[in-house]
């Protein structure tokens, strides 16, 4: 109980910081901090998944797809709100995680991870397969009518509106208060998920599933439960995800790659740290973005990425977590 | 504990005071931004890596015609700076690209930035900021039907309103389909045309015109066979005997390099076909024919379209030689090999910074970005002032109804003996 104060007075300045960071930094670092919880909500996702239940996903990618095309579509067919659009693609992508997840029983270890990769190659097909509805290569952009639920005063504060009148887009500080309003929330239901039974009995699948079994954990009903709420945070996240593209949803920036993202992510975090995932957002959403930024690179700003990935994985092999862990223990001896 | 929670606050005075030096270092501010008394900053993106990585060319050929340009004096006594991002053709980098060139680099315009996704994922949010974002490196039609304004604009689902800060530069998909189905009505009347196209909205914008400019004869069109992007050379080949199969006698392929290599290199292996084959302007670049020569493929005689120059066809051209001389001032070893190779691209790089130089010129001593799209809108490189690196008899041209500054086309045919594209039957015009 008394780790728990520090704990949580740390959380408090956090949430601080990110409340008074869009006064502070530049409008653009803005947009970048907001992607940063976009990474954020979707690798706490994948975390509930490989760090809780042990199962590896190299697809996560493919709800984030799921999610952003959700959303793209709500408010372009139906010029839903896009908080709404969100939701909705947040309860969708649970019950698409629902349903892969028990195919997925079948499988374990390189195989599981083998049939998630293809998932994320075959979702992004699908809009090129049915191109009428989802848009093809030329995408699904959100409508710009979608401001009517949105275009009021809060104690004075003016939420920012999606359009009026013109082709407006959505300010770089609504995608920073969106996706860490999302992140809070959604971290908050996982600490709840997390901390009691359902926590208990996820990692006692991870640990020993013929244990579990024998303790009377129903393996199935878990080991599908995570699959389904990780993959809801990542359709969250993958339809704030399409908001920070300008509300434009196409096949490309769904690609492999982003899963590898979400991967790498998940490893840089490291297993069951909180802070972890915070470091690993940051990482995959930042440097990238910084890399690109170094003049005079040309086109080699993935070796730049690679060679820190590789840096981070020598010397925290496993992730910020694992690091936190041994910096306490040599502080002890 | 209580010495965790010192370092935690301590830690965080130390971010945020960070924070804020660095959020007031680049506060200065301008009337135009990107405009300074020696100085016009423009940015654009493109795939420097990734898949789409051979289009980096267009953007090494436009910085050397800058640098070119800056050292015989700049533009009104201006150099030009072209700061070229990386997005790998994905339009998820393209934002923050965009934003960052437009937020921290303050640039002057977008200009040149490659791609339809990329270009449509950023014109709501250019539009907005005003900022323009012209020159745009892709033929398809919403670069002339939504940038209109006033009696010219059409609204389509895709743009419900202007966008006036918009513009393209290449000849548009439908227009160079038109083209190809007045050829073969008019020089194989009878023929049984058989076509591959990319199954999106690329592909669907060639074959609908092409079908349109076909009328009544139509009917002649046997087969139809639709690929995916991702699809594999032995996938694309499958469809290719298809096509084989239904009788056609002429081909026509609407597809992307990788794709059209695979197409070409297919034909030989149906025995005794030998269709009139039209490819697509997208796929002819001359590195890609010479590659489909690698792997099999015999083009001799296959249909194209250009509007641009070869500095292999014509190499004594003066233009070709001052390409030649501005390419090969920058010392760029792979710039200098794509283009003794005739890669198009570059002369397709200079050839549209010409014509954004020609703009900044108009765009009086004190350029604004208003001034910029007014110049872009009221273009006319003729005569005196013509671009040298377009083909011969072509003019570079806009008024308030005419958003496409290329509308003519000139066909193409490939010579297997030498290897390379001829052109005949003079200059026509695409535009719709």
């Amino acid at each position: 109980m008394k780790r728990s104060i520090p704990a949580l007075v740390s959380v408090v300045a956090v949430a601080g910081v990110l409340v008074l960071l869009p006064f502070i930094i530049s409008d653009y670092n803005t947009f970048l901090v907001g992607e940063v919880g976009i990474y954020f909500i979707a690798v706490l996702g994948l975390n509930i998944l490989t760090g809780y239940t042990g199962q590896i996903s190299i697809g996560h990618g493919a709800f984030m797809a799921i999610g952003g095309y959700t959303l793209a579509i709500l408010s372009r067919d139906h010029q839903m709100n896009l908080v709404y659009g969100t939701l909705i693609a947040f309860a969708l992508c649970f019950a698409a995680g629902l349903a892969f997840g028990l195919l997925a029983l079948r499988l374990s270890g390189a195989y599981l991870a083998l049939a998630t990769f293809a998932l994320a190659i075959s979702v992004t097909q699908l809009p090129l397969q049915y191109s009428t509805y989802l848009g093809g290569s030329l995408g699904v952009q959100a409508s710009s009518k979608t401001d009517h639920l949105f275009g009021w005063s809060l104690f004075g504060v003016h939420i920012p509106r999606w359009s009026l009148p013109g082709p407006a887009v959505l300010t770089n500080k609504w995608i920073f208060g969106v996706a860490w309003s999302f992140a809070a929330v959604l971290l908050v239901l996982a600490w709840l998920i997390l901390r009691g039974r359902v926590g208990r009995a996820f990692r006692a699948v991870r640990d020993s599933e013929i244990a579990a079994v024998a303790s009377g954990v129903e393996r199935g009903l878990y080991k599908t439960l995570a699959f389904g709420i990780s993959a809801a945070y990542c359709g969250a996240a993958g339809a704030i995800f399409v908001m920070a593209n300008n509300g434009f949803a196409q096949p490309d920036e769904f690609n492999v790659a982003l899963s590898l993202t979400l991967l790498i992510g998940a490893a840089v975090a490291g297993l069951g740290s909180l802070w972890g995932v915070l470091v690993g957002a940051a990482f995959v959403g930042l440097l990238p973005n910084i890399s690109t930024s170094i003049p005079h690179l040309g086109g080699h700003q993935d070796v730049i990425y690679g060679a820190a990935v590789i840096v981070v994985m020598l010397v925290a092999p496993s992730g910020f977590a694992g690091l936190l862990a041994r910096l306490r223990l040599l502080r002890r001896a | 504990m209580s010495i965790n929670r010192k370092r935690l606050g301590a830690l965080l005075c130390v971010v945020v005071a960070a924070i804020a030096v660095a959020s007031t270092a680049g506060a200065a501010s301008q009337s135009t931004p990107g405009v300074t008394a020696h100085n016009v900053k423009i940015g654009g993106t493109f795939p420097l890596s990734g898949p789409a990585s051979l289009y980096a060319t267009i953007a090494g050929a436009e910085q050397a015609y800058y640098g070119w340009v800056n050292a015989h004096g700049g533009v009104n006594g201006r150099t030009i700076t072209d700061i070229v991002k990386d997005d790998q053709y994905n339009p998820a980098k393209t934002v923050p690209a965009v934003k960052h060139l437009v937020e921290t680099d303050k640039v002057f315009a977008i200009v040149g930035s490659l791609g339809t996704a990329p270009g449509l994922a950023t014109w709501n949010y250019l539009n907005n900021k005003k900022v323009p974002q012209v020159l745009l490196a892709s033929g398809d039609a919403y670069w002339g039907t939504c940038t209109a304004t006033g009696s010219a604009f059409r609204a389509k689902p895709y743009c419900s309103k202007p966008k006036p800060w918009t513009m393209g530069w290449q000849p548009d998909y439908p227009g160079e389909a038109k083209i190809y189905a007045k050829y073969i009505l008019a020089n194989k009347p009878h023929a049984k045309i058989g076509i591959l196209y990319q199954n999106d909205a690329y592909g669907q914008n060639y074959l609908d015109a092409f079908t349109k400019a076909l009328g009544s004869h139509k009917s002649q069109i046997v087969d139809k066979e639709s690929y995916n992007y991702t699809d594999s050379s032995s996938v694309v080949g499958a469809h290719v005997g298809a096509l084989a199969a239904h009788g056609a006698d002429t081909v026509v392929f609407f597809s992307t390099p990788a794709a059209s290599i695979a197409a070409l290199a297919t034909i030989p292996h149906v025995p005794s076909w030998h269709p009139l084959t039209v490819l697509n302007n997208v796929s002819a670049n001359r590195i890609f024919l010479l590659s489909a020569e690698q792997n099999g493929a015999a083009p001799n005689g296959v249909i194209s379209s250009s509007y641009i120059k070869s500095n292999t066809v014509t190499p004594n051209d003066s233009a070709m030689k001052l390409a030649h001389d501005i390419i090969y001032a920058t010392g760029n070893g792979t710039l200098k090999h794509e283009f003794d190779i005739g890669d198009s691209n570059l002369i397709y790089g200079l050839a549209s910074a010409w014509t954004f130089v020609d703009a900044l010129k108009h765009a009086g001593s004190n350029p604004t970005r208003t001034s910029l799209m007014h110049a872009l809108r009221t273009l006319n490189e003729s005569s005196s002032n013509k671009n040298p690196f377009v083909y011969p008899g072509m003019t570079v041209k806009t008024s308030s109804s005419r958003t496409f500054p290329m509308e003519q086309l000139i066909l193409e045919k490939w010579s297997g003996s030498a290897h390379d594209w001829k052109s005949f039957g003079g200059v026509k015009t695409s535009g719709s």
